[in-house]
């Protein structure tokens, strides 16, 4: 043949390199690249369980926004509600205070009435009995044990309804 | 601070000193070397490059069979492959770890290079394409590199020769390009049925093609090589030099290229095929 091409050796050299080729893939080729594949899958999945976890924060984040923002309007709710609460009861108590305050304005009013009343009597026994002393001075020239008994009565009767009011008061 | 850099100063000055010394002892060898008077010539440069190419002088023995010294080389370069493999397999891949060191990327960048090619290249059964092209990768790089080791071995002549790399034997350029040719029609057989082998068949070119670009690209490396060898009386210092980047640069190259060449051609032969209802519809199309 040209060349020096010779059949037989063309298949020695073909027997080597199938002998090679199926050792280099059952010890080399094929285990690196399974792990390669591993790493590969390794690596997605790792990939795959970040995003996830990326997403899960992301709703966890909102969700925390969310009741955050929930929290506020409840506060700012009750915040209301218990100014609306203090107001109606610091408004009660304030109606309350005016009624009390009204009702003893009106007790003394009464009290202070009474006891003008009660000044104008005594006034008015005094004035009497004034009266019956100047009376009697006047008329002691006239004077009767009828007339005087008389006189005795009246200022008993007088003294009688003073002593009586001081002791109720 | 001043000491440190008195110190530093010292050291360069050192450095400088040693390197000039060693410049000159190297320039006075290789003076000395190509001064020297040429060693013993048992065959003349033309019988020299002739047997590099055609191997029609120096026969080996290989079980009782006399073969090209390429033989030799190939199953050599095998059984040190698979060693090593074993070795690999054995020692290193059970430790892999998720974070690779240095040894395990370099294994993986190895194995993932093929794999990626065979992936992006064709789409159906990329694994045992990628198999194939890491398999010829692997075997085509080292096989070439193993001419550098010089691996001497007796003739059936009785001389000593130092083993060739196993491509530059036509005979293993030609396998190479015959199965890389089945896998092909292979792969076309099987994914794309009678048209797809059909087309791959239609390219019959395809193995003479590959088999010659391999067999010339690596013979154009070693017949370099041999003429330096024989040129300089002692195969040391400039021929190591070039041999070395020679024989890296086309490993690499022939290496990178067959392999390229089989994804690709694989991928194209597993395609799925358009079918002809496509095309009726182009081309009417086109007359209206």
């Amino acid at each position: 043949m040209p060349l020096n091409i010779d059949f037989l050796q063309i298949l020695l050299h073909m027997l080597n390199f199938v002998i090679l080729a199926g050792g280099l893939t059952f010890l080399l080729f094929k285990p690196v690249n399974r792990f390669l594949e591993q790493r590969r899958e390794q690596f997605a999945q790792t990939e795959k369980k970040n995003l996830e976890d990326a997403e899960e924060n992301e709703k966890l984040r909102a969700e925390y926004e969310q009741k955050l923002k929930d929290a506020d309007t409840e506060i700012a709710e009750k915040k209301k509600s218990a100014e609306k609460e203090c107001a109606d009861v610091s408004a009660q108590y304030i109606k309350e205070a005016r009624e009390k305050a009204a009702r003893i304005i009106l007790k003394a009013e009464n009290e202070a009435e009474e006891r003008k009343g009660h000044i104008l009597e005594s006034a008015q026994a005094e004035i009497g009995e004034l009266v019956v002393s100047a009376t009697q001075k006047l008329l002691s020239n006239t004077a009767s044990p009828e007339r005087d008994s008389a006189l005795y009565d009246e200022f008993i009767r007088l003294a009688g309804n003073s002593a009586e009011r001081e002791g109720r008061e | 601070m001043e000491h440190s850099a008195m110190v530093a100063k010292g050291k360069g000055k050192k450095n400088i000193f040693l390197v000039l010394w060693l410049a000159l002892i190297a320039l006075i060898l290789v003076g000395i070397i190509m001064l020297l008077p040429p060693g013993e010539k048992h065959e003349s440069i033309q019988t020299v490059m002739k047997d590099s190419v055609l191997h029609e002088h120096n026969k080996m023995t290989f079980f009782g069979l006399v073969v090209n010294p390429g033989i030799i080389s190939a199953y050599m370069v095998t059984a040190i492959l698979l060693a090593g493999a074993a070795l690999i397999r054995i020692f290193a891949i059970p430790k892999f770890k998720t974070v690779p060191g240095k040894f395990q990327s370099i294994i993986e960048m190895l194995v993932d290079f093929f794999s990626g090619m065979a992936r992006n290249n064709s789409h159906h059964e990329p694994h045992f394409v990628g198999a194939y092209i890491f398999s010829a990768g692997v075997y085509i790089f080292f096989s070439t590199i193993f001419e550098l080791f010089g691996v001497q071995w007796i003739t059936t002549a009785g001389h000593s020769m130092s083993l060739p790399a196993p491509i530059s034997d036509i005979n293993a350029a030609i396998a190479m390009g015959l199965m890389s040719y089945v896998v092909i029609l292979g792969g076309g057989i099987v994914f794309g049925g009678v048209k797809g082998a059909l087309g791959v068949l239609k390219d019959f070119s395809l193995p003479i093609s590959m088999s010659f670009r391999l067999f010339g690209a690596l013979l154009s490396g070693l017949l370099v090589t041999e003429l330096v060898y024989y040129s300089i009386s002692l195969s040391f210092a400039l021929p190591i030099v070039v041999a070395v980047l020679f024989t890296l640069l086309h490993a690499a190259i022939q290496a990178y290229v067959l392999t390229t060449l089989v994804s690709i051609f694989y991928g194209e032969a597993v395609e799925p095929k358009p079918k002809k209802e496509k095309t009726k519809r182009v081309k009417k199309a086109k007359e209206k």
